[in-house]
C-alpha cells in the first residue's frame, strides 16, 4: 500500500467519523442509526473499493473515480449540520456523488468514456449536480420551511427569486431524469453487444448500475411530485450506490478471479489432456467459449487446427482476436478469441506459459495430421493422374491407331474384292492399305513413346533428354552434368519434369527459348527449366503441374515454380538420390 | 437400296461409304454426329442407317441413343451399329428394343464386303445381327460351371453361335455345309437340351437363344 493509499485511508475513516459525529449532533434532527449506517457504507465501501482498483488496476481512472465518490457522499451528509458553514457546503454539493456513480458505471471496466455521447451525458450530470443545483439554491432555492432542524440560513442564497429558483429546480428535475433514462439505455445497449466473455465481468456492475440511475429516477420523480413516497427513494437510491461499490468488486474479482484459475488449469493440464479437451480447458479458464486454437506449421508456413485442417487466421479488427502463442521465441499456435480478453492480456500470457507443453504437443499431433491429410490427398491425386492417363491412352488408340487399322482393313476388303475382276485397282487398294499401315504404326510409336520412353531405360537421362529437345518445335539449349545413371524413378521423374515444362513452354511461350539444366550436387539431383516466355503459370490450374509436384514429392523431393507475369516461367525440382 | 452413315472419323466414314458403294448399296446420306443423323433420316427416309457408336459431342454412346431414338421415330428402318469394341451390355441395351431390323457389328467386320452386304441386307429385311464375338462372349460365360450348355456337341454350340448371331437355317447350312434339315435337327436338340420352347419363328427364336444366354 502506497503513501497515497495511506493517506487517503486515514482521510477516509476520519472523514466517515466526522459525518456521523455532525449526523449524531443535530438534536433537532436527529438522524437514525440506519441513516448513518448507509452513509458510511456508502462513503467507505466506494473509498474501499477505489483503493483495492489503484492497487489492482494501477492507471485506470476508475479507482481514483470511486474514491472521490465516496468522499462526496460523506460532504453531502454535512447538509445535516447546524453549523451554517457545514451545511452549506453539504447542501450546495448533496446530490454531486450522483456524477461520480455514472462515471463509475459508464466507464466500467477500461476506466475511460468511451464515445462523445457517454461523454456528453456524463458532463451533462456535472453540470445538473454542479452549476445547476448551486444556482438554484443561490436563488433561493432552498425552503428552510421544509427542511426539520437546518439552520434558517443558507449561506449561499444571494436573492430570493421563487420563480427563477422554481424554473432551476424543474430544469434539475428534467435534466436528471433525461441523464438517468439515457444512462440506463446505455447500460442496455452495452448489454445486448457484449460477447459472453465480456457480459460475465461487466454483469455485477452493469445491473447494479441500471438500478443506480432507475433509483435516480425515481427519486427525481419524487420530487416533483413532491414526494409522495417520502423518504423511500433516497433509501433505495442509498442502498443501490452502496451496491455498486461492491458490485464494482465483484467485477473486479471476475476479471481477475481467473488468474487463481490457471492454478487449476495447470492441474488439469498435468493429467494429460485427451483430444480437444485442452481447448475446452483454456475455454474454461479465459471464460471464452468461442475460443479456439490453430497450430502452426513450420514447414507448411501456416496455421492447421487440431485435425490438420488449413485455418486462415481472421483479421485483427474483426469479431475474433488472435494471440500468437510462442514457447522458446519458436510460434507454435494461435488463440483465436474474444477481443474483450484484450483487457486481459496478463492473464492470456498466463494461461499461454502454462499450457505451453500441451499446445506444443498437440500442435505436433495436428501436424502429423496435417501430413496425413496431404499425404492421402496426394495419393487420391496420384490415382486420379494414373486413371485420366488411361482414359487419355485409351482414346489416343481409340482415335488414333485403331481407326486407321480398321480403315486398312476396309482398304483390304476392297483390294480383295477387286483381286480378280480388275487387278490394277486391286493394287492400288493394296498400296492405300500399305500407307495406312505405315501411319498407324507412326500413331503407335508415338503413342508408346509418350507412354514411358524406351531410350530412358536403353540409354539414360541425358540421350532420353536429347531426344526429347531434338522433337520440341522451339530452340532448347541442355545441359546434363551426370556422372553416372541414376535409380530407374528418378530418371523417369526428371524426365517427366522435362518433358511437361517443354510441353507447356511449347503451349504458353511458343516464342522463348527453353533451357534444361540437370546436375547433380550434395545427393541431390537438380532440374531446372527456364523459358523467357510471358510467365504467369498458375500451379493450381491444369493437372500436369500438380501431377509433377506430386510426382516429384513422393520421392521425397522439392517442386517449385516461378512464374512472375512478363518474366518467364523457372520449374525447379530437386529429388534426393542416395 | 438406300443407306444413311453417321460415324465422325472422316477416313472412317469415306472408307465405309466407299466399300457399301462397292458392293452396290446406295448411301444417300452422311453424318458426324447424332443430331446430323437423325435430321438425314427423316430427310432421306432410307432402309438401313448405319451408325458408329461413339460420337461427338461426349464420344460415349451417342450412336446408341440415336439408334433408339430412330427405332421410335422410323419402325421400318434397320439399324446396324458399329463399335470398335463388341460389348454385349450395349448389344442388349440395343435388342431390347426388339430384335427385327437390328444389328451390332465389331468395325473390323465391315472389311469383309460378302458379311458387310448381308449383315446390311439382313436388318433391312427385318432380322437380326450380332457380332459373333458378342455371341462368343455370351456362350463363353455360359460354358463356367455347371450349365446345360455344356450338354451341348461341338457342332450344336456352332449352331447356337449362328442361329444367336441371328442367321437363319438356310445361312447356317450355307456356312456349315450342311443340309437344312440337318440344321434344323441340331436346333430342335440344342432348344431341348436348353429346355427353350420351340418355335419356329427365326425372330422369335434369336430372341429366346439370346434371352436364354444372357440369364445367369
Amino acid at each position: 500500500m502506497g503513501r497515497r493509499s495511506i493517506i487517503v485511508a486515514a482521510a477516509s475513516l476520519t472523514s466517515g467519523v466526522g459525518v456521523a459525529w455532525v449526523m449524531f449532533a443535530n438534536e433537532v434532527r436527529t438522524s437514525s442509526v440506519l441513516d448513518v449506517i448507509l452513509v458510511l457504507v456508502v462513503g467507505w465501501s466506494f473509498i474501499g473499493a477505489g483503493l483495492l482498483a489503484w492497487q489492482l488496476k494501477p492507471g485506470n481512472s476508475i479507482g481514483t473515480a470511486m474514491i472521490v465518490t465516496g468522499f462526496l457522499r460523506f460532504l453531502a451528509a454535512l447538509a445535516q449540520s447546524q453549523n451554517v458553514v457545514l451545511f452549506a457546503g453539504g447542501h450546495a454539493l448533496e446530490v454531486a456523488y450522483l456524477a461520480g456513480v455514472i462515471y463509475v458505471v459508464l466507464a466500467f471496466p477500461r476506466g475511460r468514456l468511451e464515445n462523445t455521447f457517454h461523454r456528453g451525458l456524463f458532463g451533462l450530470a456535472i453540470f445538473a449536480v454542479g452549476p445547476l443545483d448551486i444556482a438554484r439554491l443561490v436563488f433561493g432555492g432552498h425552503d428552510p420551511q421544509s427542511c426539520v432542524g437546518c439552520p434558517t440560513t443558507l449561506v449561499i442564497e444571494v436573492v430570493n427569486a421563487p420563480g427563477i429558483a422554481r424554473a432551476l429546480e424543474l430544469a434539475l428535475f428534467g435534466l436528471g431524469a433525461v441523464v438517468a433514462v439515457s444512462a440506463f439505455a446505455v447500460l442496455i445497449r452495452r448489454w445486448q453487444r457484449a460477447s459472453p466473455r465480456l457480459r460475465f465481468a461487466i454483469a455485477p456492475v452493469l445491473w447494479v448500475g441500471a438500478a443506480s440511475f432507475v433509483a435516480v429516477f425515481l427519486m427525481v420523480t419524487n420530487h416533483f411530485l413532491e414526494e409522495p413516497a417520502g423518504d423511500a427513494p433516497h433509501v433505495l437510491l442509498d442502498v443501490v450506490t452502496a451496491s455498486v461499490a461492491f458490485a464494482f468488486l465483484v467485477g473486479l474479482g471476475r476479471t481477475r478471479l481467473a488468474r487463481s484459475a490457471v492454478a487449476d488449469l495447470v492441474i488439469e493440464l498435468g493429467n494429460t489432456p485427451g483430444p480437444g479437451e485442452l481447448r475446452a480447458a483454456l475455454a474454461r479458464t479465459l471464460r471464452d467459449p468461442s475460443l479456439d486454437i490453430v497450430y502452426w506449421l513450420p514447414g507448411g508456413e501456416r496455421y492447421v487446427d487440431a485435425d490438420g485442417r488449413p485455418i486462415e487466421l481472421p483479421l485483427e479488427g474483426g469479431e475474433r482476436s488472435v494471440t500468437v502463442v510462442r514457447r522458446d521465441d519458436h510460434i507454435i499456435a494461435a488463440l483465436l478469441h474474444d477481443p474483450a480478453l484484450r483487457e486481459d492480456a496478463q492473464l492470456v500470457e498466463s494461461v499461454c506459459a502454462a499450457a505451453g507443453l500441451a499446445m506444443e504437443n498437440e500442435r505436433l499431433q495436428a501436424e502429423l495430421r496435417a501430413r496425413l491429410e496431404e499425404l492421402s490427398a496426394s495419393r487420391t491425386r496420384i490415382v486420379e493422374a494414373a486413371q485420366a492417363e488411361r482414359r487419355r491412352i485409351e482414346r489416343d488408340l481409340h482415335d488414333g491407331s485403331q481407326q486407321r487399322l480398321v480403315s486398312v482393313a476396309m482398304t483390304l476388303g476392297l483390294a480383295d474384292s477387286k483381286l480378280t475382276s480388275d487387278p490394277v485397282d486391286a493394287q492400288t487398294f493394296l498400296r492405300e492399305a500399305r500407307t495406312g499401315l505405315t501411319e498407324a504404326l507412326e500413331d503407335l510409336r508415338e503413342l508408346s513413346s509418350g507412354i514411358y520412353p524406351g531410350i530412358l531405360t536403353e540409354r539414360g537421362l541425358a540421350p532420353a533428354l536429347e531426344d526429347l529437345a531434338a522433337r520440341c518445335r522451339m530452340p532448347v539449349e541442355l545441359v546434363v552434368s551426370l556422372p553416372q545413371r541414376l535409380p530407374d524413378q528418378i530418371e523417369t521423374a526428371a524426365y517427366f519434369v522435362a518433358s511437361e515444362a517443354l510441353t507447356n513452354a511449347a503451349k504458353h511461350a511458343p516464342a522463348s527459348t527453353v533451357q534444361v539444366r540437370v546436375d547433380q550436387v550434395d545427393g541431390q539431383i537438380a532440374i531446372q527449366v527456364r523459358d523467357d516466355g510471358p510467365g504467369g503459370a498458375d500451379p493450381s490450374r491444369g493437372s500436369g503441374l500438380g501431377g509433377l509436384r506430386d510426382r516429384i514429392e513422393a520421392l521425397g523431393g522439392r517442386f517449385t515454380l516461378t512464374s512472375p507475369p512478363g518474366a518467364g516461367t523457372i520449374l525447379e525440382a530437386e529429388i534426393p538420390c542416395g | 437400296m438406300r443407306v444413311v452413315v453417321a460415324e465422325d472419323s472422316v477416313i472412317l466414314r469415306e472408307g465405309l461409304v466407299r466399300l457399301l458403294t462397292e458392293v452396290g448399296f446406295d448411301v444417300v446420306g452422311q453424318a458426324g454426329d447424332g443430331a446430323e443423323l437423325l435430321k438425314q433420316v427423316d430427310t432421306h427416309d432410307p432402309d438401313v442407317a448405319i451408325v458408329d457408336i461413339r460420337m461427338p459431342p461426349t464420344h460415349t454412346d451417342e450412336g446408341l441413343r440415336a439408334a433408339k431414338e430412330l427405332r421410335h421415330r422410323h419402325p421400318g428402318l434397320g439399324v446396324l451399329v458399329l463399335s470398335q469394341y463388341a460389348r454385349p451390355s450395349y448389344a442388349f441395351e440395343l435388342l431390347s428394343e426388339g430384335t427385327d431390323g437390328i444389328g451390332y457389328l465389331l468395325k473390323d467386320r465391315v472389311s469383309d464386303l460378302g458379311e458387310l452386304a448381308e449383315s446390311v441386307r439382313r436388318v433391312a429385311g427385318g432380322g437380326s445381327v450380332l457380332d459373333p464375338s458378342v455371341v462368343a462372349q455370351l456362350v463363353n460365360r455360359r460354358r463356367m460351371g455347371n450349365d446345360p450348355v455344356e450338354e451341348l456337341t461341338e457342332r450344336e454350340l456352332e449352331v447356337l453361335g449362328l442361329m444367336a448371331e441371328g442367321r437363319s437355317n438356310k445361312a447356317v447350312a450355307d456356312r456349315l455345309f450342311i443340309t437344312e434339315h440337318t440344321v434344323e435337327k441340331h436346333v430342335q436338340n440344342i432348344l431341348a437340351k436348353l429346355q427353350i420352347p420351340a418355335t419356329t419363328d427365326d425372330h422369335r427364336r434369336v430372341l429366346a437363344v439370346l434371352t436364354y444366354l444372357n440369364s445367369s
